[in-house]
């Protein structure tokens, strides 16, 4: 009898203790590992992509609207990047403190954690029509591919924990400043490791490599894609084939979501190296935090040309 | 004392100012400010977010061919203060211009609440809710043509709740003027005491089976206590040339009213893989859906009531994704007549889709209708679609 009663208050202490917990969703899995860090214990984090999918397309599933429902934040890359989902899942949540803005379709309330406040935003588009593609109108939001926005992107999540549990602001302040003290050293070392890279000609295949162009050096030219969300036509790989030629690429950037076969036809026909990488922490094996995702990507475009990181 | 103040300013001056980091980081916020800053102008800041679905056929059904403007749907949508949401759906058809929604949903209830007024798509089965240009295949399927008239378009008030569980549990209950916007059982216009509307429950379940797969089971049930039904409308149905049920026969007979109810009762499960590696290029769809139909009808002859008819109807499909743009599918619907359930319409349906982008697309369907009326007449219809989407476009929760 003792030892049920024993069990029974651990149970309800448990409860009471996760209870207690900020509870945050995360839409893809690197901004839940940081948010897992700066959170520490006063959060529990849930993600709601994988990272293997193509983050436009993560489908909308009814257990996230149950998450989202629960949620005292979500945290989110922003810049329409995840309208593919976010919008019509908050839609639904019936969550006061999330919303959508049917105009930006980004999140607003109380619980919104944008980590694009403050990014410097590349691609961003003098004029906007579907002319030109599947593209963002506030610009290109694949920011998480530069490692050097990783610092900004902790410093969000930092500070939107603290807005929303100003209790315990002081425990997240204290965690982003262990988090950059282990990765602000990581990211004077890949700046290092990416001389080798600074220069090359490289394509991809979606219009995704602004930023990660802009950390290596690498200077994407062309992308397989017609324009972003549009599918390669044979007509538009003939001419990439000689575009390619012409300018001398030699590296070809595959995300990890797309098909090897249109990019191992190109390097056949060009003698590019193809480099396969993540675009989410979780996309591969070994690439479950964004530190691990960061450096997994840059070792993968070294290794494609023949290169080994500058230490 | 004079050099004590010369050696003292500069320190206090310099602890006033703030540091080079702090204004960065000040410029920084100011500019991620303007960044992110709306791309609408004061002017316009408040104009409800606008898209558009255009949908286009050409059709061959038993050796005849027609071009269909099916449709051009016009979305509008905002928030109208921090408490509601609207939105508005005009289609614009060959029967002319229709408000096909106009509805408004509560955002800020409590308790995981959300009440939706006005003109809406009620919450009866899985398909019936979808527009027509977002169907899996072109024609919508004959069962719910049928049972509930077309779309479930319906005037009323709903309620839905998201139960408090570990899983995706969803209840809403709902009461309308009817269910169906071809449903001629009853019409808008008229006003009628309560036991004369149509009343809906239906509850949602889902689960997630492991990380590829899913499964979503849903429960309606809609029922009106009290119709009113004129005689000749059950003295038969017409059918078109291509043997699919029109509307009542009410070109003969005496028109005299019967009070009687309704039940329809229905069951939806919806099986989706999406692999976790790939899932641009494969997944796949299955859904299912079974009604019943419970109705007194009259026998025309005497006036008198006849057993209750139970019809049953339902279809199935698959469709599987088969590479980045391309999704192929099949379908069956089996439908009874709502009159004669002794009369069953099978149709089966091959479908070919592909997504030219995200925003246009093309598909090509032949499908195949046949009834047991010994003298019913089967038709073969080849059909090809073309749907754009204009400006704004969200991916809505209840169509995916």
């Amino acid at each position: 009898m003792r030892h049920l009663a024993a069990a029974v208050a651990f149970i309800v202490l448990a409860q009471a203790a996760h209870a207690a917990k900020l509870r945050v969703v995360a839409t893809i899995p690197e901004l839940a590992d940081i948010a897992s860090r700066i959170g520490g214990d006063h959060v529990a984090v849930d993600r709601l992509a994988r990272g293997t999918e193509d983050i436009h397309q993560v489908v909308m599933k009814p257990s996230f609207v149950s998450k989202l429902n629960r949620a005292d934040a979500v945290i989110y890359l922003g810049l329409s990047v995840e309208h593919g989902f976010l919008p019509g899942l908050l839609d639904v949540a019936r969550n006061p403190a999330l919303r959508t803005d049917p105009d930006t379709l980004n999140c607003t309330g109380p619980g919104c954690i944008d980590c694009s406040v403050g990014v410097n935003v590349l691609d961003k588009q003098q004029s906007l029509s579907r002319a030109q593609g599947d593209v963002h109108p506030q610009g290109n939001p694949h920011y998480n591919l530069d490692p050097g926005n990783g610092p900004k992107i902790a410093r969000n999540i930092m500070e939107g924990l603290a807005r929303v549990d100003p209790a315990r602001a002081s425990d997240y302040e204290a965690n982003l400043k262990a988090y950059l003290a282990e990765f602000e050293p990581k990211l004077a070392e890949w700046r290092k490791w990416v001389e080798p890279l600074k220069g090359v000609k490289a394509v991809s295949y979606h219009r995704d490599m602004a930023y990660l162009g802009g950390f290596t050096g690498l200077v994407f030219v062309d992308t397989i894609e017609v324009k972003p969300g549009v599918a390669p036509t044979p007509a538009h790989l003939a001419r990439l084939v000689e575009g390619m030629k012409a300018r001398g690429v030699e590296l070809i950037v595959r995300e990890q979501q797309y098909d090897a076969k249109t990019p191992a036809w190109l390097a056949e026909r060009t003698g590019a190296k193809i480099a396969v990488i993540g675009t989410m922490a979780n996309s591969s094996p070994g690439t479950e935090t964004y530190i691990k995702l960061c450096e997994a990507n840059l070792r993968s475009l070294l290794k494609a040309l023949g290169k080994e990181p500058i230490k | 004392m004079l050099l004590l103040a010369l050696l003292v300013f500069p320190a206090v001056s310099k602890a006033a100012e703030p540091s080079a980091e702090s204004r960065i980081q000040s410029l920084e916020e100011r500019l991620g400010k303007l960044e992110g800053a709306p791309m609408k102008t004061s002017l316009s800041a408040f104009n409800p977010a606008i898209g558009a679905a255009l949908d286009f056929t050409a059709t061959q059904t038993n050796g005849r061919s027609n071009f269909n403007f099916r449709a051009a749907e016009l979305n509008l949508e905002a928030p109208i203060d921090p408490y509601l949401r609207g939105w508005m759906v005009l289609t614009g058809s060959p029967s002319g211009i229709e408000v096909e929604e106009a509805a408004v949903q509560t955002t800020a209830l409590p308790y995981s609440l959300t009440v939706t007024g006005g003109r809406m798509f009620a919450s009866f089965g899985r398909l019936a809710h979808f527009h027509n240009h977002e169907l899996p295949s072109i024609e919508r399927p004959l069962s719910l043509e049928s049972f509930i008239g077309g779309e479930s378009q319906a005037d009323g008030v709903e309620v839905s709740y998201l139960l408090p569980t570990p899983f995706y549990l969803n209840a809403t209950g709902g009461a309308y003027n009817k269910l169906g916007g071809e449903n001629g059982r009853a019409d808008n216009a008229s006003a009628r005491y309560p036991d004369s509307f149509t009343y809906l429950g239906r509850l949602v379940a889902y689960a997630d089976v492991g990380d590829d797969h899913s499964v979503e089971l849903g429960l309606s049930e809609a029922w009106t206590p009290k119709r009113s039904v004129a005689d000749t409308s059950v003295a038969g149905t017409d059918f078109n040339v291509d043997g699919t049920p029109d509307t009542p026969n009410t070109s003969a007979g005496i028109t005299t009213r019967k009070n009687t109810w309704r039940t329809l009762s229905g069951a939806d499960l919806t099986y989706r893989w999406h692999p976790a590696e790939g899932g641009i290029y494969k997944g796949a769809v299955w859904g299912t859906e079974v009604m019943q139909n419970n109705e007194l009808r009259f026998d025309p002859a005497t006036n008198l009531p006849v057993d209750r008819v139970r019809s049953y109807a339902g279809y199935s499909y698959l469709q599987l994704k088969v590479g980045r743009r391309w999704r192929p599918g099949v379908m069956l619907d089996l439908t009874e007549d709502l009159a004669s359930a002794r009369t069953l319409t099978r149709t089966y349906t091959g479908f070919l889709t592909f997504d030219v982008t995200e925003f246009q697309r093309l598909r090509l369907a032949f499908s195949r209708t046949t009834d047991n009326r010994p003298a019913g007449l089967g038709s073969n219809t080849v059909a090809l679609q073309w749907t754009a989407i204009l400006g704004h476009h969200v991916h809505g929760f209840r169509d995916r």
